[in-house]
């Protein structure tokens, strides 16, 4: 399974893989990642590479991801060329009229690849008071959901609740499940 | 009882230094290299070892003070990036000609790409260069194995060991064995030897050639003594190319090959770059007609060869002669190796899309609410006509505020504020100059720089952006703030306002960050001072990085659509990712996704346009 996770610098990247390493390792799988420290991750695009199985390089090539997480659209779009043919995008949605782009249509139907979009900022003005550092766990439950991660709702809960620090975790898991919540399969 | 977790590599790489016994580890924080001491402390914390860990206030300290352990007789080993190595090295090369007592680990990070660094500069080159042996993992779990024999090696031979992990090897997160702490016998016990410390050239005339001999031997044990390090994949077919790989490129290309399916390509993996086991490379390489070399960044393994003919590599431009091996770079080598098409993918649909939908990749910047933002501010609004050399850190992102007119390397902010005072002094003029310079970097390597300007009396003013952190490589301590790593072990701070009075200024202010218009009557003072006097100032801009989570009142901001005029002043002048241009609108608007409410860019608008919201302001 090979994941591509990307974002902005700042949004909570790191902490998503993190939590499906955990996840891995509870299988006992193997685990291979690669994340973006420095001055690379000051608010600009950020990448996080992400395997579970046998494999021997942290970076994923470009056609080869089973699933790429984008925390922020454009970072999504842009790349898309890591999917595989039927690949899943799982994708925070600030403006979803992008969705409509004919070009952006066609490509995504010419590689079967499936989206589901979920409207991260407007979900946790309404339930987090507009707490958006909350964004990566929403999207980890939407990653659930979409049912192409690899991963179930208990097992990523059980690494969400190991991983957080105390004064985060009940909201951390509040914020899962409505990530969870808002994805329709 | 082993134990699996998941390591970042840097984290790996501390791992098993504690657990290979080192006393003393020291280094300063440089991305790639940035983990591995908070690391150290932390696994020396967790299994109770004696291990010494400190940052120094430079790479060549820190070096220093870790090559000084080993004479003792301690393990001892220093931690930096590459471009650190450039600043230890005038201490690295006399070392590396010494008969070291204790096992010596130097660990350089190195940064293909680059994603973090001024250069590209392969460590496994400066390996060769001061005659040391290298070692080049290609994984977070071999980069551990590693540590063990690089540190058994160093004292088998009395040499420092390198070992160079790359970047993708240091942000790597993979599962790894934890062990537990080996057992070595050494203590301190200094054995005074002016022929074996002290490096007199009468002295260097004999440990040079011993340094040749010991390399030598070396260049045998890694031909055959090595085999975890350095092993063949043969093809299961015949061999179509045979590839030889260090690093994290030997990893990329095996997992090409087993994607693919392929099995008409040998590999050779090289673990050992420097001395290069030149039989068995060579060996591989008559037994192939078609040999690709991936090495990152400079054909290091390809030059140690006196045959080159063969080799499709770095050296003869086949591999591009710059950046980063990623998968796609490697995939698109490997089948021009073979003479074979590359599958194409058809991606120019989504390229209309990315047009028509205005989507770039976004360069860094610094945080909302970053206060470097702020001090550029206010120096611009005091001196808009300055030049305005800056250094390395988060603060080189005021290029983005256009306030950032050179970038060389660590201080020279200071130096070059000088050389610009001078360039125009001398034809007469006085042009003012600002330069910046984050705390940490000042203690690192700006303190001679001020005080050369002092002694030669330039005239330029320089901004100190002292946000209590060394914060581009994530937020380590340093001399100004005094905390230490182990638990249990304080530090004392180092003032920085008498040291820059120290170091001879006379005229030096303090300001809140935020506050722009004491800050810009603070810089127009100290230029003013600086012109009359012929002496260079300094002004102190004082406000906790965000990292660090300040307790600071929240102003929640919103722009005025009336008055906005729609003149962009605030994007080009203040840059904040919290404050926006709609391209419809023709207005600024605050992007509440991004805005922490620090209320700055209310002093910002010409036009009064951006203001408090209505009894939000505390």
């Amino acid at each position: 399974m090979q994941y591509v996770i990307v974002g902005l610098g700042g949004q909570g990247i790191l902490f998503s893989s993190k939590v499906l390493g955990q996840v891995a390792l509870a299988r006992d799988e193997k685990v291979l990642g690669s994340e973006v420290h420095g001055m690379a991750q000051r608010g600009g695009s950020v990448i996080s590479h992400f395997k579970i199985g046998p494999y021997n390089s942290p970076l994923v090539r470009a056609g080869e991801a089973d699933v790429l997480v984008a925390f922020e659209q454009g970072e999504g779009f842009r790349n898309l060329h890591f999917l595989r043919d039927g690949g899943t995008l799982v994708v925070n949605i600030h403006q979803k009229e992008a969705l409509e782009n004919e070009n952006l249509k066609a490509y995504l139907a010419s590689r079967k690849i499936k989206v589901h979009a979920i409207e991260g900022y407007e979900i946790l003005k309404k339930t987090m008071g507009g707490r958006f550092l909350f964004l990566n766990v929403l999207i980890l439950g939407a990653l659930c959901a979409s049912g192409a991660g690899g991963v179930t709702f208990d097992e990523v809960k059980e690494a969400v609740a190991s991983l957080s620090p105390e004064r985060f975790r009940a909201d951390n898991l509040k914020v899962l499940a409505l990530g969870h919540e808002a994805i329709k399969v | 009882m082993s134990k699996r977790q998941i390591l970042l590599g840097n984290e790996a790489i501390a791992r098993g230094i504690v657990e290979a016994g080192c006393a003393v580890a020291t280094a300063y924080p440089g991305t790639p290299s940035s983990e591995i001491l908070p690391a150290v402390a932390a696994y020396a914390d967790e299994l109770g070892t004696k291990t010494a860990v400190e940052w120094g206030i430079n790479e060549k300290v820190a070096f220093e003070v870790a090559a000084a352990a080993s004479f003792s007789g301690q393990r001892a080993c220093a931690v930096m990036k590459q471009v650190g190595m450039n600043v230890a090295a005038d201490g690295i090369m006399s070392v590396a000609q010494f008969n070291m007592a204790g096992g010596f680990l130097l660990v350089v990070a190195d940064d293909p790409g680059p994603h973090s660094s001024q250069t590209e500069q392969d460590t496994r080159f400066f390996s060769m260069f001061a005659k040391l042996p290298c070692f080049d993992p290609s994984s977070a779990e071999e980069a551990k194995r590693m540590v063990f024999d690089a540190y058994d090696l160093s004292e088998r031979h009395q040499i420092i060991s390198v070992l160079r992990p790359s970047v993708r090897v240091d942000h790597c997160r993979q599962d790894v064995e934890l062990g537990e702490v080996r057992e070595v016998p050494n203590k301190a016990a200094f054995k005074k030897d002016p022929k074996r410390w002290v490096c007199l050239p009468a002295n260097v005339r004999v440990s040079h050639p011993q340094l040749n001999a010991k390399i030598d031997a070396i260049a045998e044990e890694f031909e055959t003594d090595f085999d975890s390090y350095n092993y063949e994949v043969p093809a299961r077919s015949e061999a179509k190319l045979a590839v030889v790989a260090g690093g994290v490129s030997f990893a990329i290309v095996m997992d090409i090959l087993k994607a693919t399916g392929r099995t008409d390509v040998a590999v050779l993996k090289i673990g050992t770059p420097f001395p290069l086991p030149v039989k068995k490379v060579q060996d591989f390489i008559a037994r192939h007609d078609n040999v690709l070399f991936l090495e990152e960044t400079y054909p290091v393994m390809e030059m140690q060869l006196p045959d080159r003919t063969k080799i499709k590599g770095r050296w003869n431009g086949f591999v591009p002669r710059a950046g980063e091996l990623l998968p796609e770079v490697i995939e698109e080598i490997l089948y021009r190796a073979l003479g074979e098409e590359r599958p194409k993918r058809e991606e120019e649909r989504l390229k209309a899309a990315l047009q028509e939908l205005k989507v770039t990749p976004k360069p860094p910047a610094l945080c909302p609410g970053c206060p470097h933002r702020a001090s550029f501010f206010a120096i611009h609004k005091a001196l808009p006509a300055a030049i305005y050399p800056s250094d390395i850190g988060c603060y080189t992102l005021g290029v983005n505020q256009k306030m950032v007119d050179s970038v060389v390397c660590m201080g020279a902010s200071v130096s070059q504020g000088s050389g610009f005072f001078l360039a125009h002094h001398v034809d007469g003029k006085d042009q003012p100059v600002v330069s910046t310079i984050g705390d940490s970097t000042f203690f690192h390597m700006g303190v001679p720089g001020l005080i050369n300007a002092v002694y030669n009396r330039h005239a330029f003013v320089l901004a100190i952006l002292d946000n209590s952190l060394t914060a581009m490589t994530g937020g380590q301590s340093h001399p100004g703030l005094g905390d230490k790593l182990r638990r249990e072990d304080s530090g004392v701070a180092v003032d920085l306002v008498p040291l820059i009075r120290g170091c001879g200024v006379s005229h030096v202010s303090v300001v809140a960050s935020y506050d722009v218009a004491e800050g810009t009557k603070a810089i127009k003072e100290a230029w003013q001072f600086a012109k009359e006097n012929r002496t260079p100032t300094v002004v102190v801009f004082r406000h906790p990085c965000m990292l660090l989570r300040p307790k600071q009142p929240r102003v929640a901001v919103t722009v005025d659509q009336e008055k906005c005029i729609g003149c962009r002043y605030c994007i080009t002048n203040f840059n904040c990712p919290g404050l926006v241009f709609s391209d419809e609108k023709k207005k600024a608007y605050i992007d509440e996704r991004f805005c922490v409410a620090c209320g700055v860019c209310r002093f910002v608008c010409p036009h009064g346009a951006i203001v408090a919201v209505d009894g939000e302001e505390a």
